[in-house]
């Protein structure tokens, strides 16, 4: 009887260890093949996995009241797909992806500014740039954000002055926007040459600020826009000088005594412009931000 | 020979479910809708047919597979009949192999229709029976064997309901694991990263079963893939069924 109940026994045992046994061969087995399937290189097509995807307006209803999830999930995939340099032509598909997130989640700001960047810096296209912070300022009107960025590719990238004022404008009065955009609108009008309307703004920041620092930086640009306007008068009027008499003026009171300026103008802190009669230059006696 | 005889009986069981010939029935309407999406199209109408055609034998493939492969073990296990089965001369896992191979046979000749239906709307649009289409097939096949053998593992010791939830993560588990692969190129050398390569070599990667892509654009395929997949399905499927066939010897049906 103990050798009937033992024997079962023992050899339901062994068949434990083999079966054991057995799934670890065959574990074994196929780890090492997925490390083998792993090495062969498979061709893909770039992009052929987002060129079907569908509208963000279409794809929304059939996220199931998921779609802030399905816009994370694409935003995530999306930045492991443009940062793949192996995809010659990620870029072509950057305006549909990055709609697509935006209609998923309007809200959501990071893509608008990732988008904007990669268009901006990796696929130089700084007209698509604009276009997805446009479309990220349309859907969020308070976001100070998106206009900062555009202004700040407009001014930096791509030199436009008028269209970085233009962005600082929209957002230096929007909530939580930091007080320097105004300065950097006002930076953005002088380099324009809106020198009026520049002067009137550094007087402002210069008038309201509530510390030194910015007192100074304001006090400097005003020192810089003045120098611009009277160099500029100074130098036109050099040049009417030189139509006149044939030469440059040996000196800027020729100036006033010819009755080309009623009077020489002095820098904002209270100093002769210094002339070259040699090129009829006009610069200021201290350059802005060592005063 | 026990083996094929409750294999038969399932394929036979199969049969008569009333679930799998609808499946096979919005299958065919899949396929046969791909041609109205191909009219929606501008450029390459073949592709979108041959798109949703392997995509429609994938998925539905996959849904007949885990709806019939889950309740399979349990059926015998609520009705009771399991008691009758077990009470003869037969091994409990010659059990779960005559469960796996009828429903591979039901899952064959399901597939085998598929692709028929899905032949014929190419050769409609094409005029000749592109074959290459057939290695796509095969390797989807392949997947579905796999993940027959997933649901019978967990029908073995769980609900059909459970079951299902499972092995359709189990599904989506083997389409997504690439992104550990993303994962581990951008972690530190360490225990995190060793435990994650573990994890990614251990878990699914029915992306090796997937040739939809290479085969729809005609692009190149190695041949050493075909080799180590089949393989690393075969394996796979043998390791699974030896783990189905280790919970159910130590179930207790009292």
């Amino acid at each position: 009887m103990t050798d009937m109940t033992r024997k079962p026994a023992a050899a339901r045992g062994a068949a434990t260890s083999l079966l054991v046994l057995f799934l670890f061969a065959t574990c074994a087995s196929f780890m090492a093949l997925k490390n083998k399937t792993d090495t062969i290189a498979r061709r893909k097509v770039p992009g052929a996995s987002i060129i079907y995807i569908p509208s963000g307006k279409f794809l929304k209803y059939a996220t199931f009241g998921y779609s802030a999830l399905a816009a994370d999930l694409i935003y995530l995939w999306a930045i492991q797909y443009f940062s793949t340099p192996t995809i010659d032509d990620r870029f072509s598909h950057l305006d549909h992806i990055f709609a697509i997130i935006s209609d998923l989640d309007p809200t959501y700001l990071d893509p608008y500014e990732t988008g904007a960047l990669i268009a901006q810096a990796e696929g130089h296209d700084t007209a698509l740039a604009f276009k997805i912070l446009d479309n990220g300022f349309a859907k969020n009107p308070t976001q100070w954000l998106l206009p900062f960025d555009a202004g700040h590719i407009a001014m930096m990238n791509l030199k436009d002055f008028d269209l970085a004022k233009k962005y600082f404008e929209k957002c230096m009065d929007l909530p939580g926007a930091p007080e320097f955009t105004r300065r950097l609108y006002a930076n953005a009008l002088y380099r324009k040459g809106d020198l009026e309307t520049s002067w009137q703004t550094w007087l402002e920041i210069y008038n309201t600020a509530s510390d030194e620092r910015t007192k100074k930086i304001a006090s400097n640009h005003l020192y810089q826009v003045k120098t611009a306007v009277d160099t500029g008068r100074l130098k036109e009027a050099a040049g009417r000088f030189r139509e006149r008499f044939g030469r440059w003026p040996s000196e800027l009171a020729d100036l006033v005594r010819t009755g080309l300026v009623q009077a020489l103008p002095k820098d904002l802190d209270g100093q002769d412009y210094v002339y070259d009669p040699k090129t009829g230059e006009v610069k200021a006696a201290t350059i802005p931000w060592r005063r | 020979m026990k083996i094929g005889a409750i294999a038969g009986i399932t394929f036979k069981e199969a049969k008569r479910d009333r679930i799998l010939y609808l499946l096979f029935f919005f299958a065919a309407v899949a396929i046969l809708a791909s041609r109205v999406l191909a009219i929606l199209t501008v450029g390459d109408r073949v592709k979108i047919i041959k798109d949703v055609g392997l995509a429609s034998i994938s998925i539905f493939g996959v849904l007949m597979a885990v709806l019939i492969g889950t309740s399979l073990v349990y059926k015998e296990i609520d009705k009771k009949t399991i008691f009758t089965l077990l009470a003869k001369p037969l091994h409990r896992a010659e059990f779960i192999l005559g469960k796996f191979f009828g429903l591979v046979l039901t899952l064959l000749v399901m597939t085998a229709g598929m692709s028929l239906i899905f032949l014929a709307i190419v050769y409609l649009h094409t005029f000749r029976i592109e074959w290459t289409m057939l290695v796509a097939v095969a390797y989807i096949f392949l997947e579905l064997v796999l993940i027959t053998a997933v649901a019978i593992l967990f029908s073995s010791f769980s609900t059909p309901i459970l079951s299902s939830i499972f092995s359709l993560a189990f599904y989506l588990i083997g389409h997504l694991s690439w992104g550990l692969e993303l994962l581990i190129k951008k972690m530190q050398a360490g225990a995190g990263r060793t435990a994650a390569q573990f994890l990614y070599t251990f878990l699914p990667d029915l992306e090796n079963f997937n040739f939809k892509t290479e085969v729809v654009h005609n692009l190149p395929i190695p041949a050493g893939i075909f080799v180590y997949s089949f393989f690393y399905g075969i394996f796979y499927t043998a390791f699974i069924l030896g783990l189905a066939i280790l919970v159910f010897r130590r179930r207790d049906f009292i």
